[in-house]
């Protein structure tokens, strides 16, 4: 079967909305706002991670949210900067109302030098919010145990990391997202620390159903051809996925015939 | 009369709801969230609930992000 119609019918899922594209983008960290709406187009992208924060009473924010609507986009608020359970709650609640959908990319991580998840507090989040209906995708560290419990929990997708946030390293919890990807019931999206499409491509062949890409698209040398690139990495690892990966061995495998024909000419 | 909103005092006309209050303010409606003493005030609610002397008004935005 050829891709294009083998892709045609691979829909990605997510609670009560599908996806064409497994490629997620975050909007942080652009050098301006043309520049952001270009790269995210050229991504091809249909959901868009977000924050809040509190006003600045002095200053005007530009309107960041008009174009992305108008472009098709699905926004994902996340709860960026909430310290525990409580108050990524708060947070969630108040992004359901400033943006309009009960979605929420859950994180909580009170170290600002690695950004690393709280576990504990995330899974208390996570039950809460899947109770006040919520569609909750949380934030994890690359633990297996952890994300059978968010999926308990009823969160609608899991999203592990592949490296510290912003970190640009790749993938470093290998082993362990696979582990998550063979054991999960619900979609994985792997989150944070991808830098280079070959590690977006890495991977969607391993099998992850999506990649959320932020920073390394948007402090590139040139954000809009880096979110092609990115694309064409997401949809070449899913292709390597659906059509299965050759198996790996020790020793050598002859791809060419080792019959002794130049010694039967001599 | 006083209202705090974000840790500012700033004086406002009695009887003023939610939404004047963006107004007042220019900020816009979408993209907005806002609790009054600690309470969020769903969208569907601005135009009714009216703020009294004194309410700690938090108001919230959507910015880029991650």
């Amino acid at each position: 079967m050829l891709f294009d119609e083998m892709n045609k019918n691979d829909q990605l899922v997510i609670g009560d909305k599908s996806f064409s594209s497994r490629l997620f983008t975050g909007t942080g960290k652009f050098n301006d706002q043309q520049t952001m709406v270009a790269a995210l187009k050229a991504s091809q992208s249909e959901l868009v991670t977000m924050a809040l924060k509190r006003v600045d009473m002095q200053h005007r924010d530009d309107d960041i949210l008009a174009p992305l609507i108008k472009n098709g986009m699905k926004l994902l608020p996340n709860t960026s900067g909430a310290r525990n359970a409580k108050e990524a709650v708060f947070a969630a609640e108040l992004a359901r109302e400033a943006l309009q959908t009960n979605w929420v990319k859950l994180e909580i991580h009170p170290d600002p030098k690695y950004l690393l998840p709280d576990p504990i507090e995330t899974l208390k989040a996570a039950e809460m919010l899947a109770n006040k209906g919520f569609i909750v995708l949380p934030y994890v560290h690359a633990d297996p145990v952890l994300c059978k419990h968010l999926e308990a929990a009823g969160c609608a997708a899991v999203m592990p990391l592949g490296a510290p946030i912003g970190s640009n390293k790749g993938i470093k919890t290998a082993d362990f997202l696979e582990i998550i990807i063979e054991q999960a019931n619900i979609p994985v999206i792997v989150d944070a620390g991808l830098g280079s499409p070959s590690h977006a491509a890495l991977a969607m062949e391993m099998g992850a159903d999506a990649v959320l890409v932020n920073t390394a698209i948007a402090v590139s040398g040139n954000p809009v051809a880096m979110s092609e690139a990115f694309a064409k990495a997401v949809q070449a690892g899913r292709q390597a996925y659906l059509a299965g990966l050759g198996g790996q061995s020790t020793q050598a495998v002859a791809s060419s015939p080792l019959t002794a024909f130049l010694e039967a000419s001599l | 009369m006083k209202i705090h909103v974000n840790e500012q005092t700033i004086e406002l006309a009695e009887n003023t709801n939610i939404e004047q209050l963006l107004t007042h303010l220019d900020k816009p409606f979408i993209g907005s969230a806002v609790a009054v003493n600690q309470d969020i005030i769903s969208r569907s609610h601005w135009a009714n609930t009216i703020i009294n002397e004194g309410d700690k008004i938090s108001l919230f935005q959507a910015i880029a992000g991650g």
